[in-house]
C-alpha cells in the first residue's frame, strides 16, 4: 500500500505537466481524456490506500527525501497517511473526478478548454498535498497552491476585467489568512522546535491547558483557516469567486478547497484541544458566518450567489461542529456538504448551460419539464442541504445541531434558525429556477435543452451520494451506526453526550424538520412560484442584499485610508528609496570617472605615488599608526 | 625539481631548434613535454618523497604547498600555449618568444618553491625578465614599446625595493634562509627593530608590486592594455599566480607570526585594491584595460588570505581562488583575443556587440567567464569568493567583508556591460565568427572547468 501514496499527487502533477506543455498542440478530447485518467488512477489509488486503512489504526508516513536542513531545523517532504488524510483523499479525487468529467462537457466549447484542465489537474495536486504533508510546511505549500490555483481559475476568463478582480480580491484577502497561518506555524516552530504533526504530538504531554502561546498560536492558525474557508471577516472574496467557471465553484469554492481550514484545525486538533478559548472563538466565529451568511443568501437574484452563501453559511456550521469539539461530525459535514454541494453547483452549471451562460433567476422559471434529469438532481441537492429527513443533509447537520445543544442552548437556537433558512432559501431557488413559467427570452427558450451525458453522469452520482451519505453515520435510534465516527476516533476522539432524553430530543428534532420543510414548501411556492416576484428589495432587505455593504464597508475603512497614504510613500518611494540607489550608482560612476585620471600616463607620477605609498606604510608600521 | 629541471632543458631544446634548424617540430615538442610535466607532476603528487632543501642547499623545497602551486601553474602554461597556438606563428621569433616563456614559467616554479631570499629574488627576476621582453613582442606597436618600457622600469624600481628589503631583513637576522628567519622571530627574545620593520615593508611593498594591488597597480592598466593581448593573458593568469603564491609563502614559511603586527598595511592594500580596481573599471572602455582593472579587484579578495593566515583555510581559500579566477580569466582573454583578432585588432568593448548572434559558443564562453568573475553561483568564482569571505568572517573581519562585497557588486555592473553587449547591441558586422576544431575544444573545456571545479570540493582540499 505504502508504494501507492506517492502516487496519488504524482499523477495529477504528471498530468497538469503533460496537458501544460502540449497547450493546443493536442486536441480537446485528449485534453480531457489526459487530465480525467490523471486523476482516475490517483482515485484508484485512493480507493486502495483508504482500504488498507480500513484495518488498521496505524498512520503511514512516507518520506520522498530531505527538503532542507539548517542546523537543527530539518523538513522533510513527506506524506502521512491516517484516517482523517484517507477520507480527504476520497472527497478530493473522488468530487474531483466528477467534476473532471463534468467539466468536459461544461467547457468543451471554450477556446482554453486545455489551459481549464491544466489547471484543475495542478489544483489535484496541491489539494492532495496539502492534505498529505506531514508537516506544517508540507501543508503550507499546498495550502499556497490551491491559493494560486484558485486565483488562476477565478480569473480563467481574464477578458472581463471584473472578474481580474475577483481573483485579485480572492487572492489578497487570502494573503491576509496566510500572514496568520505562517506565524502560527513559526510560533509552533520555536514551541516545539519542529513542524512534524506526530512529532508535535509527542511533545504535548509537558503542555498545560490553556498555555498562552498555545492559544495565540491556535488563533493564529485559525485567522489562515478564516481566510481559506471564507469565515467572516474575511469571507468577502468567496462570492466574488463565482466569476469562475461553474466547475471550479463546485469543486474548488465548495467542496475542497474552502475545507481547507476544517481541515488544519481538525489535523492540529491536538493542539487546539489545549486552548479551550480558541476552541469558543472558532464556535462563534462559525456561527456567526452561519447566520450572517444565511440571512444574506435569502436576497439573492444569482444563482450561483445564492449557492455561494450557502457554501459560507455551511462552511461556518463546520467550524462551530469543531468549536463545539465534534471534530468528526464536522469533518462529516465536509464530506456530505462535498456530495450535495458540488452536485448543486454543477446542477445550477446545467441550468445556466441550458440558459445559454445566464445565471440570474428572475429569468429562469418553469425549467422542470425543460430540462427533466438536472431538475430531480438538483431536488435532490435541495432536500440534501435543507435537512430532509435521512439525506446527507440530515444527518450530519442533525449531529452538528445536537452536540451544539449540549454546549450552548443559545448557540443551538441560532444555529436551528440557521437550518430553517437554508431550507428556505434553498427552496426559494428551486421555486424561482424551476416552477412558474419561463421568463427569459425567446432566443433562451429556443435554447433550452437538457446537458450531454458527461454532465448529467456527475449530477447523478452525486445525487445518490447526497441521498445515501449520511447512512454511514446514522444516529443508533434510527437503527444506524456512527461508524465514520469510529473511523475518525483514532484521529480526533468526539465527546460523547449520554442523556435520558436523547432519544426524545432526536424524534423531536426529527418532527420539527419535516413541519418545518413542509411549511417552507407552501411558503416558498406561494411567494416565488407565481412569476409575481421583482427582485427588487428596499430598506433592511436591501442591505442584506448587498452583503450588509461589507464591501463597501472595507473600502471606506481599509482600501481608501490605504490609497491616501500610499500616494505620499509612492513619493517616499521614488524620491528617497530610489534616489539614494540611484544616487549611489551615480557616486560609483563619477567615482570611476574621477579616479580613472590618477592613470595619467607618466611613469614619473607613476614612481612618484609608490615613493608615497612606501613612505605612508613604513610611517604607519613604525609609529604603529591606524 | 623535477618541474624545474623538464622545463628548463625544454627552453634550451628551444634555443637549439634555431641552430639546428627544426623549428616546425618545436611547438608539438613543448606541448608534449608541458603535458608530460603535468603527468610526472601527478604521478609524483602523493609521493611522500618530496624534496628536502637540504638537497637543493637550503634553496627549494617541494613541499605539498610548491607542489600544489606548481601543478597549477603548470596547467595554466599548458593551457596558455594551446591558447595562443598563434602567438608563435611568426618564423622570425618564435623560439626567442618560446624560450622566454619557459624560462618565465622556470622561474614561476622557483617563486613558489624557494626556502631562501635569494631564491626569491632569482624567481622573480626570472619571472620578470621575459615578461619585460615579451610585452615589447609587437615590436611595431607604439603602444607595446610603450609597455615594455613603462613595465620595465617600474619592475627594475619593484626589485630595488625587494632588494633592499631582503638586505634589512639579512641585517637583522642574520640569514637568507626562511626558516632562519622564522626560528630568529618566533623566539622569545625577539624584539622587532626598525631595521626589521623597514625590510618587511619593503618586501610587502615589492611583493605587491607583483601582484599589482592598489596602490602599487600603476603599471597594470598600461602595460596590460600595450602588451599583445596573449601577453597579456599570460602576465593576468601564469604570472598574478607565481607572485601571490610567492608572497604568501614568504608569510607562511618565514614571518608566520608576523603578519599581525603588520595589519594595517594589508588592511590598505586590501581596501584600496577592491575600490581602485572595481570603480575606475566602470568606466573602462577598452576590454583589456577593464580587465586589468579587474584583476587589480581580484587581487584584494587573494590578499584576504594573507591577512587571515592563521585561519586553517587560508592555504585552501588562496589555492583556490587562483585556480579559479586563473581558468576564467584564462577563458574571457581567449575570447577577447578571438574575437579582436577578428576586428583587426581593436579590443574596444564595442568589438563584442552582437557577438551572441555571430558565435553563440564565443557568447557563452565570455557570459560565463564573466559571471564566474562576478561571483554569481553555482560558478567557481562564487565559490573562490564565499571561501574567502567565509573565512575573513570566521577571523572576526565582519567589517571587512561587507566592504568586499559592496566592492564587488559594483563589479556585477561592469562586467554585465560587457554580456549586454553581446547579447542585446547590435553589430556593425554580421558575418559568423569561424573557430578551429582547437579552440571550440578548449573554449568548451574552460566552460566545464569555471562550472564545475567549486562543486564538490576536490580543488580547494587539495592543499
Amino acid at each position: 500500500m505504502e508504494q501507492f501514496i506517492p502516487l496519488i499527487p504524482l499523477m495529477p502533477l504528471i498530468g497538469f505537466a503533460v496537458l501544460g506543455l502540449a497547450g493546443n498542440n493536442i486536441s480537446k478530447l485528449m485534453a480531457a481524456i489526459i487530465g480525467c485518467t490523471a486523476i482516475a488512477v490517483s482515485f484508484v489509488f485512493s480507493l486502495l490506500v483508504f482500504n488498507a486503512q480500513l484495518g488498521t489504526e496505524e498512520s503511514v508516513t512516507v518520506t520522498m527525501f530531505n527538503w532542507f536542513e539548517a542546523g537543527s531545523f530539518k523538513v522533510e517532504l513527506a506524506f502521512l497517511v491516517d484516517h482523517l488524510t484517507s477520507i480527504f483523499l476520497l472527497i478530493v479525487t473522488g468530487v474531483g473526478l466528477l467534476i473532471h468529467i463534468y467539466s468536459s462537457g461544461y467547457m468543451h466549447d471554450d477556446i482554453a478548454h486545455n489551459r481549464f484542465f491544466t489547471y484543475l489537474n495542478l489544483f489535484i495536486f496541491f489539494m492532495l498535498l496539502l492534505v498529505m504533508g506531514n508537516n506544517y510546511l508540507v501543508m503550507f505549500i499546498g495550502w499556497e497552491g490551491v491559493g494560486l490555483c484558485s486565483y488562476l481559475l477565478i480569473g480563467f476568463w481574464h477578458k472581463v476585467d471584473a472578474y481580474n478582480k475577483a481573483a485579485n480580491k480572492a487572492f489578497i484577502m487570502n494573503r491576509i489568512g496566510d500572514l496568520g497561518l505562517l506565524l502560527g506555524i513559526f510560533l509552533l516552530y520555536t514551541k516545539f522546535g519542529t513542524l512534524n504533526f506526530i512529532d508535535i504530538k509527542s511533545h504535548l504531554a509537558e503542555i498545560q491547558v490553556g498555555d498562552p502561546t498555545i492559544v495565540v498560536a491556535t488563533l493564529l492558525l485559525f485567522i489562515g483557516a478564516m481566510g481559506k474557508s471564507a469565515q467572516i471577516p474575511l469571507h468577502t472574496w468567496l462570492p466574488d469567486a463565482m466569476a469562475g467557471p461553474t466547475p471550479v465553484s463546485a469543486l474548488i469554492h465548495a467542496a475542497t478547497m474552502v475545507t481547507a481550514g476544517i481541515y488544519m484545525v481538525v489535523r492540529s486538533n491536538f493542539i487546539y484541544s489545549l486552548a479551550p478559548f480558541t476552541l469558543e472563538f472558532i464556535a462563534i466565529i462559525g456561527l456567526i458566518t452561519a447566520f450572517v451568511a444565511a440571512t444574506i443568501a435569502l436576497f439573492q437574484n444569482d444563482i450561483k450567489k445564492v449557492l455561494a452563501y450557502s457554501t459560507l453559511s455551511q462552511l461556518g456550521y463546520m467550524f462551530l461542529a469543531l468549536g463545539v469539539g465534534a471534530y468528526s461530525s464536522g469533518v462529516f459535514h465536509v464530506m456530505t456538504h462535498a456530495f450535495f454541494k458540488a452536485l448543486l453547483f454543477l446542477g445550477a452549471g446545467s441550468v445556466i448551460h441550458a440558459m445559454s451562460g445566464e445565471q440570474d433567476l428572475l429569468k429562469m422559471g418553469g425549467l422542470r419539464k425543460k430540462i427533466p434529469l438536472t431538475f430531480i438532481t438538483f431536488l435532490i441537492g435541495v432536500l440534501a442541504i435543507s435537512g430532509f429527513p435521512f439525506t446527507s443533509g440530515f444527518v450530519s447537520k442533525d449531529e452538528i445541531l445536537m452536540s451544539v445543544f449540549y454546549h450552548n442552548k443559545l448557540y443551538f437556537y441560532i444555529a436551528a434558525a440557521v437550518a430553517v433558512i437554508t431550507a428556505f432559501y434553498m427552496m426559494r431557488l428551486l421555486m424561482l429556477a424551476f416552477f412558474g413559467t419561463f421568463r427569459g427570452t425567446h432566443e433562451q427558450e429556443h435554447h433550452l435543452h437538457e446537458s450531454p451525458a458527461s454532465m448529467t453522469m456527475p449530477l447523478v452520482v452525486l445525487a445518490i451520494l447526497s441521498m445515501l451519505g449520511g447512512l454511514v453515520q446514522l444516529p443508533h435510534i434510527y437503527g444506524g451506526k456512527p461508524i465514520f465516527e469510529e473511523f475518525l476516533n483514532s484521529i480526533a476522539p468526539t465527546l460523547k453526550h449520554e442523556d435520558a432524553s436523547l432519544a426524545m430530543k432526536e424524534w423531536l428534532m426529527l418532527g420539527v424538520t419535516c413541519l418545518g420543510l413542509v411549511v417552507v414548501y407552501f411558503l416558498t411556492k406561494k411567494f416565488y412560484a407565481d412569476d409575481k416576484f421583482e427582485g427588487v428589495y428596499t430598506g433592511f432587505k436591501k442591505t442584506l442584499a448587498n452583503n450588509y455593504y461589507f464591501d463597501e464597508i472595507y473600502n471606506t475603512l481599509f482600501t481608501k485610508p490605504l490609497n491616501f497614504i500610499s500616494q505620499y510613500y509612492n513619493a517616499f518611494d521614488r524620491l528617497v528609496i530610489d534616489g539614494g540607489v540611484d544616487g549611489i550608482g551615480k557616486l560609483v560612476n563619477w567615482g570611476g570617472d574621477k579616479l580613472r585620471y590618477l592613470q595619467t600616463g607618466y611613469t614619473g607620477f607613476y614612481l612618484f605615488a609608490m615613493v608615497l605609498s612606501i613612505a605612508a606604510f613604513l610611517i604607519i608600521s613604525l609609529f604603529n599608526l591606524l | 625539481m623535477n618541474e624545474i629541471i623538464i622545463v628548463a632543458s625544454l627552453g634550451i631544446l628551444t634555443l637549439l631548434a634555431e641552430i639546428f634548424n627544426f623549428k616546425k617540430l618545436i611547438l608539438p615538442l613543448v606541448v608534449a613535454g608541458l603535458a608530460a610535466n603535468i603527468v610526472v607532476g601527478i604521478m609524483e603528487f602523493d609521493l611522500a618523497s618530496y624534496y628536502n632543501d637540504a638537497d637543493t642547499l637550503r634553496m627549494i623545497e617541494s613541499d605539498l604547498y610548491a607542489k600544489c602551486f606548481m601543478m597549477l601553474l603548470s596547467i595554466i602554461a599548458l593551457v596558455w600555449v594551446l591558447v595562443n597556438y598563434n602567438f608563435f606563428s611568426d618564423e622570425t621569433n618564435q623560439t626567442d618568444h618560446l624560450a622566454l616563456i619557459l624560462f618565465a614559467i622556470v622561474g614561476g616554479f622557483c617563486m613558489v618553491a624557494y626556502t631562501n631570499f635569494v631564491m626569491l629574488f632569482l624567481g622573480i627576476e626570472i619571472l620578470s625578465i621575459p615578461m619585460y621582453v615579451l610585452a615589447g613582442s609587437n615590436k611595431r606597436s607604439l603602444r607595446s614599446n610603450e609597455a615594455t618600457l613603462k613595465y620595465f622600469l617600474m619592475g627594475s624600481f619593484a626589485t630595488g625595493i625587494l632588494l633592499f628589503g631582503i638586505t634589512l631583513i639579512y641585517g637583522s637576522i642574520g640569514s637568507f634562509y626562511v626558516y632562519d628567519v622564522r626560528m630568529k622571530t618566533a623566539s622569545v627574545d625577539f624584539t622587532i627593530t626598525p631595521m626589521f620593520t623597514i625590510g618587511v615593508v619593503m618586501l610587502i611593498a615589492a611583493m605587491a608590486f607583483k601582484v599589482s594591488s592598489a596602490p602599487f597597480h600603476f603599471w597594470a592598466p598600461d602595460v596590460y592594455s600595450g602588451s599583445p593581448t596573449s601577453v597579456t593573458s599570460f602576465m593576468a593568469t601564469f604570472v598574478k599566480t607565481a607572485a601571490i603564491a610567492a608572497f604568501m609563502r614568504l608569510f607562511i614559511t618565514a614571518f608566520p607570526t608576523a603578519i599581525e603586527s603588520y595589519k594595517n598595511v594589508f588592511f590598505i592594500l586590501i581596501i584600496a585594491s577592491l575600490f581602485i580596481g572595481n570603480i575606475i573599471a566602470v568606466f573602462q572602455t577598452n576590454a583589456k584595460r577593464l580587465l586589468a582593472y579587474s584583476s587589480i579587484s581580484h587581487v584584494g579578495f587573494m590578499l584576504l588570505a594573507l591577512l587571515c593566515l592563521s585561519e586553517a583555510t587560508s592555504l585552501k581559500s588562496l589555492f583556490f581562488y587562483t585556480t579559479a579566477y586563473s581558468f576564467t580569466t584564462l577563458a574571457a582573454f581567449l575570447v577577447l583575443k578571438i574575437v579582436s583578432e577578428n576586428a583587426s585588432g581593436d579590443d574596444d568593448i564595442s568589438v563584442f556587440n552582437g557577438l551572441a548572434q555571430r558565435n553563440p559558443l564565443l557568447a557563452g564562453t565570455m557570459t560565463i567567464a564573466l559571471l564566474s568573475m562576478a561571483g554569481i553561483p553555482p560558478l567557481s568564482g562564487f565559490f573562490a569568493k564565499y571561501n574567502m569571505l567565509f573565512m575573513a568572517l570566521n577571523h572576526g573581519y565582519l567589517w571587512l567583508v561587507i566592504i568586499a562585497i559592496l566592492a564587488s557588486l559594483v563589479g556585477v555592473y561592469y562586467y554585465f556591460k560587457i554580456i549586454i553587449a553581446m547579447f542585446t547591441r547590435n553589430s556593425t558586422d554580421s558575418t559568423a565568427i569561424p573557430l578551429s576544431l582547437l579552440q571550440k575544444s578548449l573554449l568548451v573545456l574552460l566552460m566545464l572547468i569555471i562550472i564545475t571545479i567549486g562543486w564538490n570540493g576536490w580543488v580547494f582540499n587539495l592543499i
